[in-house]
């Protein structure tokens, strides 16, 4: 079941499908006047040709198994959403420092020391953004 | 003569001190970010487009073009010294990272900066001599020739950058999906918004840009767990005499391959290093040494790659259709400013067209002036280690992604799209190619249904008209040729099963 090529087909698939059912709810109109559900239903019935083309081109071609690391991208995902809601609630300068602390797990290698001097210099390009470029940073 | 009159007009505009400093920020910023790792042109611009917001048009399209052959100019450097073709320019690996290890690091890196020089500056010739002229022939262009050109956009872009139709069409299609998303404009019917306020006016370009490929890389880079060890040889710029009569024939050479290729559907800097880099092997006078460490494996394609990365911007400017994900990206860019790239633009935005082929002479010049003599110091980036380096890459994502609208709830949706991203890599889908449909699929669509409505829905339309009838029928024939490649390769497949020696490994294409 693991094989990289079937997948990318049924991930298609998926997607396609999502699209395609989708533009159900949407008036079709006619082809010389579309409304607004007919183009995304030709669209997705293209890429569902496409992927079920994947799915049968898997079965005669070498299987390659693929490689997913759940942890990485988990944190990764984990600390934009932390620096979202960080600062949502609280303020950009602590979203800055949840961002460093938590996304550096997934690093090689992990040193506090080396967060703090990495969110102190993020913390003062934030500054300058904000006074200097005029980005508006909810920073405190 | 109209053409150095206008050229003359545009280094007016360019040369104004607040662009001259926009288009050095461009250059220094661009080939910074280009140097760093898993960071190709597309990153680095999705990356920095939120920094032009607050700029003039002018100024930050000029920027804008900056970051962008800068990058692809920092991209070659890493690649001559490390070997580390981030996404770009995997040619210059070859000949470049033989000549590092020859101990000509200096001859090469300086053969590369002057062939971009003259690659640079013959591409700006063709694009002051052709965009006009193209803007002309675009006026013909009615609905069912636009959606052609796109369609036959895709094909080709998704042939390149991936290697496989299949794959790329498929994730074009998922793009233009994507673009769906948002309002109707012809109905205003709001389509798979999810009822989410933040997705009424669709998904914003930035969003998907970072998360494909900022946080999407990324996170593939950590995966990898790749430390690298930062050059620390020395550096010998100046060539000899006879070194440097070496580099002009070939550099020429590339020129005109790269200016060619980056006028096509599909072309751009990646298919142009490697035509320059054939031709070069094939007709160059010293081609037995290319692939050891000769000067002219490097120059050919650094100038057809700088001459490509220009010349690509014809399409985009004249007639409106960006022709890979990078313009499709500028495109984004133009739109966001204001500026609808395409035959009227030329005309309309004189300053801004002109100012930007001029800033582009004007940018070749910074890069070889600040690259060339301080390239030793941009070397030091690569000391930077990467566990110091993602989290503030991870930093600049979110700032860029919420000063669009300053907006948190954007921030949710890059989130998302980096998951997507991920999936996507490693499923070995290449996603620059969903950028294009991104971009273009609004823009399909409304040629599409215009084009049925002026055909009273039937779709001869499409092929009797004799630009997209052509196009089509291109098409067509793409679509067979891989057909039947597909069963040669299954045929071949079914062979080595039973034993015979197994076939040459295809050519890596390198995504734009």
């Amino acid at each position: 079941m693991n094989d990289r090529h079937l997948l990318k087909g049924l991930f298609l698939i998926a997607v396609a499908l999502a699209f395609g059912l989708g533009s159900f709810k949407y008036q079709m109109g006619h082809f010389e006047r579309a409304g607004p559900g007919l183009f995304p239903l030709l669209v997705s019935s293209v890429l569902l040709a496409i992927g079920v083309t994947i799915v049968l081109r898997s079965f005669f071609i070498d299987k390659v198994p693929m490689y997913f690391n759940l942890k990485n991208i988990a944190i990764i995902l984990g600390s934009l959403v932390g620096f979202a809601l960080g600062s949502l609630y609280i303020n950009m300068i602590v979203g800055i420092l949840f961002l460093v602390f938590f996304s550096t797990l997934a690093g090689t290698s992990y040193s506090a020391w080396r967060n703090v001097k990495i969110a102190a210099v993020l913390i003062a390009i934030a500054f300058a953004f904000k006074d200097g470029l005029g980005l508006q940073l909810p920073l405190y | 003569m109209e053409m150095l009159h206008n050229l003359a007009f545009g280094f007016e505009h360019a040369l104004t001190m607040q662009n001259l400093m926009f288009c050095a920020i461009g250059c220094v910023v661009g080939t910074l970010v280009g140097l760093l790792p898993g960071l190709g042109p597309l990153a680095t611009i999705s990356l920095l487009l939120p920094l032009t917001y607050s700029i003039p048009t002018t100024g930050a399209l000029i920027m804008l073009a900056g970051i962008y052959y800068g990058a692809q100019y920092g991209d070659s450097v890493s690649a001559i010294t490390m070997k580390i073709p981030h996404a770009s320019s995997i040619v210059a690996c070859i000949d470049g990272y033989q000549m590092t290890l020859k101990g000509k690091t200096g001859l090469a890196l300086f053969t590369a900066g002057v062939s971009s020089f003259i690659g640079g500056t013959v591409a700006i010739v063709v694009l002051a001599a052709l965009a006009p002229a193209l803007g002309e022939v675009a006026l013909m262009f009615g609905p069912a020739d636009y959606a052609a050109l796109m369609m036959f956009g895709f094909v080709c872009v998704s042939f390149v950058t991936t290697g496989s139709l299949l794959d790329g069409l498929a994730v074009c299609m998922l793009g233009v999906l994507l673009g769906q998303i948002g309002t109707d404009i012809n109905s205003g019917v709001q389509r798979y918004t999810l009822n989410f306020a933040s997705l009424v006016d669709g998904v914003g370009l930035v969003s998907v840009a970072l998360g494909c490929f900022g946080i999407a890389e990324i996170t593939k880079n950590l995966d990898e767990h790749s430390e690298r060890t930062p050059f620390s040889g020395k550096i010998h710029l100046m060539p000899t005499w006879p070194e440097f009569k070496r580099i002009i024939p070939s550099a020429l050479r590339g020129s005109a391959v790269g200016s060619f290729l980056g006028i096509l559907p599909g072309g751009g800097p990646s298919i142009a290093q490697f035509a320059a880099y054939a031709l070069d092997k094939k007709f160059s006078k010293y081609r037995d040494e290319i692939g050891h460490g000769a000067i002219e494996g490097v120059a050919g394609q650094a100038a057809a790659d700088e001459a490509a990365s220009r010349t690509s911007f014809i399409p985009l400017m004249s007639i409106g259709i960006p022709e890979n994900p990078v313009m499709a990206l500028m495109m984004g860019a133009f739109i966001i400013k204001g500026i609808q790239p395409g035959p009227n633009m030329i005309k309309e935005h004189a300053e801004l067209f002109w100012g930007l082929v001029a800033s582009m002479w004007v940018g070749n010049c910074f890069l070889i002036i600040l690259n060339v003599p301080l390239v030793r110091y941009w070397l030091s980036v690569f000391k930077i280690p990467y566990n110091v380096l993602f989290p503030a890459i991870l930093f600049f994502c979110c700032v860029g992604t919420y000063s669009v609208n300053n907006s948190l709830d954007d921030m949710f949706i890059t989130a998302a799209f980096g998951l997507m991203g991920y999936i996507m890599l490693r499923l070995e889908l290449e996603p620059a190619p969903l950028l294009l449909g991104f971009i273009l699929g609004p823009m399909l669509e409304e040629n599409f249904r215009r084009a049925l409505l002026l055909s009273r829905g039937s779709f001869t339309i499409f092929v009797t008209r004799p630009i997209s009838g052509t196009l089509f029928g291109l098409i067509a024939l793409f679509i067979v040729w891989q057909l039947f490649a597909f069963f040669r390769d299954g045929r071949k497949r079914a062979a080595q099963r039973k034993g015979e020696p197994p076939p040459q490994p295809p050519i890596p294409v390198a995504p734009e």
